[in-house]
This record gives structure tokens, C-alpha cells and sequence, in this order.
């Protein structure tokens, strides 16, 4: 996993999501390792969390996920970027 | 952040920007509604409003859960926090929302256990290491956030903590834009869809849109090029005559959603018959109460709350705000009365409320309306 797939989702870090409440502070981060219910887990920036990982279970070590308060709520698709790249490669054929 | 390069590069905004142009029918004036607030602070922090056409406007929707809620509903936490038994918990931008008499900062001052916490679950810990007080933790937020209150409420039901309670006050998305698409005040060509939300719902709840209303929506994620894109792919629709929603947040939004979460929020969570929201009045089904299953964990019940009502201060104009009638600058004590750091109304209390964005970040941009002042 590189640096580059952690961000896929946006920048948010578990030292600033913006905003908890309004519901669109979605952090990723990658599964250092499972623990039971709970996985550590490491942010962009290097920070690392317990996140309850019940609701996208079952999770592998290395995966990617999205949390939000504590919580993963789902999980990046590293290979799904057909429309974004879509985009880009359009943009680079001008 | 170096990392997000690919989602903030200027050259491809740009020309993203300029295919968007290039689809603009200058002879119209399409209006389209980010609903969630996290996609309002992307389009002032970063400019987008700047790279668009004139003819297109971006119109606030009502996505902020701290701004939405009615002012009886933050009086009622207030009242529950002021026990001597009780230690209350919220998120961080609760605490400095108005009541009627003042916030949840000043009750803290004056002595009451408010303890602010990032997840519910550190409620429940709080709950455990505590076990002769009772905690109450104040939920609000959209299905982004239900979620992490209903995992927190099974895990406590499971481990058999009984001195937790939840004063729920989550909202869920589909019911207010409903109310909007029925409002007389707005006319709206298209919607950008809330990314994180989307994550638990999926794609599936807002078919009503093209397909009641005939308005397209594209789920859109939270970098400014995620942005510009789903305008464009909004544009697209428009351009081509083709209705219907579109997934630009692939990366993360399943077009079904997390069906693990929903099966939690169903568990937990029921449907309130009706519930109040600031500036959109009392909207049927749209938010959740705790299910007669998890009724012993209920803040409500417990407590007795009387659901109070409350009038915002009148010259307040966060209804008209919310809805989309005004401009966060047109409202009379934009940036005078009502500041980030003195708020009068709930959106210039949260980071993503419009209001708050438009000061932080778009005050250059527009002139005050000086017949308003």
C-alpha cells in the first residue's frame, strides 16, 4: 500500500478531520493490525487509533478503511478510480 | 499534504473548469445544491465558486447536522447536563451551539460534568470507568455518524453497561431534501449528493430525485477536483437531457452502501413520526429514535425530556440560510453580530456550517449588502 492510496479519499487525519459532527469527516487509514473487535490503525500522517471495525468486518491486515468517530464505516477501493482517472487521462490528451 | 496532489492539481482544475464552461448555456442560470456542509467548506476553501461560470450557482443545502437542529432540542441536553448525576458527553462542536440561555460551555463553567469526546465509544469507557455515575452521550449527525451511536449502544447492551444513555437527535438526509425539491421558495436544477453519507446509505436513496423530480445528483467525494468533476458530470446530464444519479465517489461508495452498518441502525434505531428542523420546520420520518429494544439506554425516556420548543433569536436568519432562500452574507448580522467567535445562529457555530465557511473563507469574494445592515 503507498502513501498515495492512503489519501484516496481525501486528506483528513485523525489530528484533523474537520468536523466530527457533520458527518463528512471521513478519515482513512490502513489496519495495522486486528484485534478482535478492534483494529489498530495508522493515519497519513502517522498517527495510529484503536477504530471499531464490527460494521466492515471482516478486515485483513494492510487494508484500507474509512472511519468516522472511531468507527469504520467502510472501506477504499483501491481500484475503483475509473471515473476520476477518467478525467485526468482526457485532461492529459488535450 | 502532498499526497492529495492528484485531487488538488491546477492544471487538470482547470481544464475541468473549462469543459464545464464549455457545456454552460449562457442564455441560463442553473442552480445546484451541495447538500452536505463537508462539500460547502471544499467549495469555499479552495475557491471552486471562482472557476465556474457566472451562470452556474452553488446553492447550500441543509447538511450540517449542529446547524439544522432546533434550539429546544439543545435546551433539553442543557437540562440533562445540569444533573448532579449526570456525566454529559458530546462532540466537540456541540459545545458551543446557543440555547436559548446560553451553551454547554457556560454550563461546563458553572460546574457541570460536560466532557467533550470524539466517538461514542469513549463515552461507553467513560461509562465503564465510572459505575456510579450515569453518562449520557448527545448524538446528533446524519447516517455518517448513527452508526458509531449504534455500535456504541450494541456493544454496551453486550458487555451489560447499564449507566450509558444516548439523547439522540440523528437526522437522516433523504426527508429534508424532499422538503426542499417541495418548497415553493427554490427552484433547483441538480444536486450534488453527500459522499460519506453515501458510504452507509448507498446511491439507491436519492433515485427520487430524477425519477419524482426529474433533477439529477451525483454522489461527489471532497477534494476540490472530486467537486469540479461531479459539476461537470452534473453538467453533462444537463447538457445531454439525461436524469439520473451518478456515482463520482466510487472509491468509496458502494451503489448498495454498508449494509452491516444499516442492519446495526436498524437494530438500534426507529423512526421518529416527526422531527423538527431549524428553518425547515417539523418534516415527517426524518430522524431516529432509539427502538423499544434499546429503549433502557434512551435519555429521553429516562429523563423526561418535555421536547420544548423554542423561537430562534429574530434577527436570525439561519432558516432562510438553511434552505437556500439567502446568501450566509445576506443575512442582516452576517459578520456584525454573529461571528465565529460570538455566533448567534448554529451556522456560524460549526466549522462546516455555511455561514462559518463564507466568513473563514469567502469574505473577499462578495460585498457585504449594505441594505441589509
Amino acid at each position: 500500500m503507498s502513501e498515495k492510496d492512503l489519501m484516496l479519499p481525501g486528506a483528513c487525519t485523525l489530528n484533523h478531520d474537520g468536523c466530527v459532527v457533520c458527518s463528512d469527516a471521513g478519515i482513512p487509514v490502513w489496519v495495522v493490525s486486528v484485534e478482535g473487535d478492534d483494529a489498530l490503525c495508522e493515519d497519513a500522517a502517522g498517527d495510529r487509533a484503536q477504530i471499531a471495525i464490527e460494521l466492515v468486518s471482516p478486515v485483513r491486515t494492510g487494508e484500507v478503511l474509512l472511519t468516522h468517530g472511531g468507527v469504520a464505516i467502510g472501506r477504499v477501493r483501491r481500484g475503483e478510480r475509473r471515473v476520476f482517472s477518467e478525467v485526468c487521462r482526457r485532461v492529459q490528451e488535450r | 499534504m502532498k499526497y492529495v496532489d492528484e485531487f488538488r492539481n491546477a492544471e487538470i482544475a482547470r481544464a475541468v473548469a473549462a469543459e464545464i464552461a464549455a457545456l454552460t448555456d449562457p442564455h441560463r442560470h442553473y442552480k445546484i445544491m451541495e447538500v452536505c456542509g463537508g462539500h460547502t467548506h471544499t467549495i469555499y476553501r479552495h475557491g471552486i465558486k471562482d472557476l465556474l461560470p457566472d451562470q452556474i450557482e452553488l446553492v447550500h443545502g441543509p447538511g450540517c447536522p449542529v446547524c439544522v437542529l432546533p434550539m429546544g432540542r439543545v435546551d433539553e441536553g442543557i437540562e440533562i447536563a445540569e444533573r448532579p448525576e449526570v456525566i454529559f458527553t458530546c462532540f466537540g462542536d456541540m459545545m458551543r451551539v446557543p440555547g436559548s440561555k446560553g451553551n454547554l460551555l457556560e454550563v461546563k463553567a458553572q460546574g457541570a460534568d460536560i466532557r467533550m469526546v470524539y466517538s461514542p465509544l469513549d463515552a461507553l469507557r467513560i461509562a465503564r470507568d465510572n459505575p456510579d455515575r450515569e453518562v449520557v452521550f448527545y448524538a446528533i449527525g446524519f447516517e455518517t455518524t448513527a452508526p458509531s451511536t449504534a455500535l456504541t449502544l450494541q456493544r454496551a447492551k453486550k458487555e451489560g453497561i447499564e449507566n450509558i444513555s444516548v439523547f439522540c437527535n440523528h437526522v437522516t438526509i433523504v426527508p429534508p431534501v424532499r422538503a426542499l425539491l417541495d418548497s415553493p421558495d427554490l427552484r433547483l436544477d441538480a444536486f450534488i449528493g453527500p459522499g460519506h453519507v453515501s458510504t452507509v446509505i448507498g446511491c439507491r436513496p436519492y433515485e427520487f430525485m430524477p425519477k419524482d423530480y426529474g433533477k439529477p445528483c451525483v454522489v461527489a467525494g471532497f477534494e476540490p477536483l472530486d467537486l469540479l468533476q461531479s459539476i461537470l458530470m452534473l453538467m453533462r446530464q444537463l447538457d445531454e437531457g439525461r436524469c439520473e444519479v451518478e456515482n463520482q465517489y466510487g472509491r468509496v461508495v458502494l451503489w448498495e452502501g454498508n449494509l452491516q452498518a444499516l442492519k446495526s441502525m436498524a437494530e438500534v434505531f426507529e423512526l421518529r413520526p416527526y422531527f423538527e428542523w431549524r428553518g425547515l420546520g417539523f418534516i415527517a420520518q426524518s430522524a431516529l429514535k432509539i427502538s423499544p429494544a434499546y429503549a433502557a439506554f434512551d435519555a429521553e425516556l429516562r429523563y423526561s425530556t418535555p421536547g420544548v420548543r423554542v423561537a430562534d433569536p429574530k434577527a436570525c436568519q439561519c432558516g432562510e440560510v438553511l434552505k437556500g432562500v439567502l446568501k450566509p452574507h445576506e443575512c442582516r448580522v452576517f459578520g456584525t453580530a454573529c461571528t465565529p467567535d460570538h455566533p448567534l445562529g448554529a451556522l456560524m457555530v460549526s466549522s462546516e456550517g455555511a455561514c462559518a465557511a463564507y466568513y473563514n473563507f469567502g469574505r473577499k469574494s462578495f460585498q457585504k449588502v449594505g441594505a441589509r445592515e
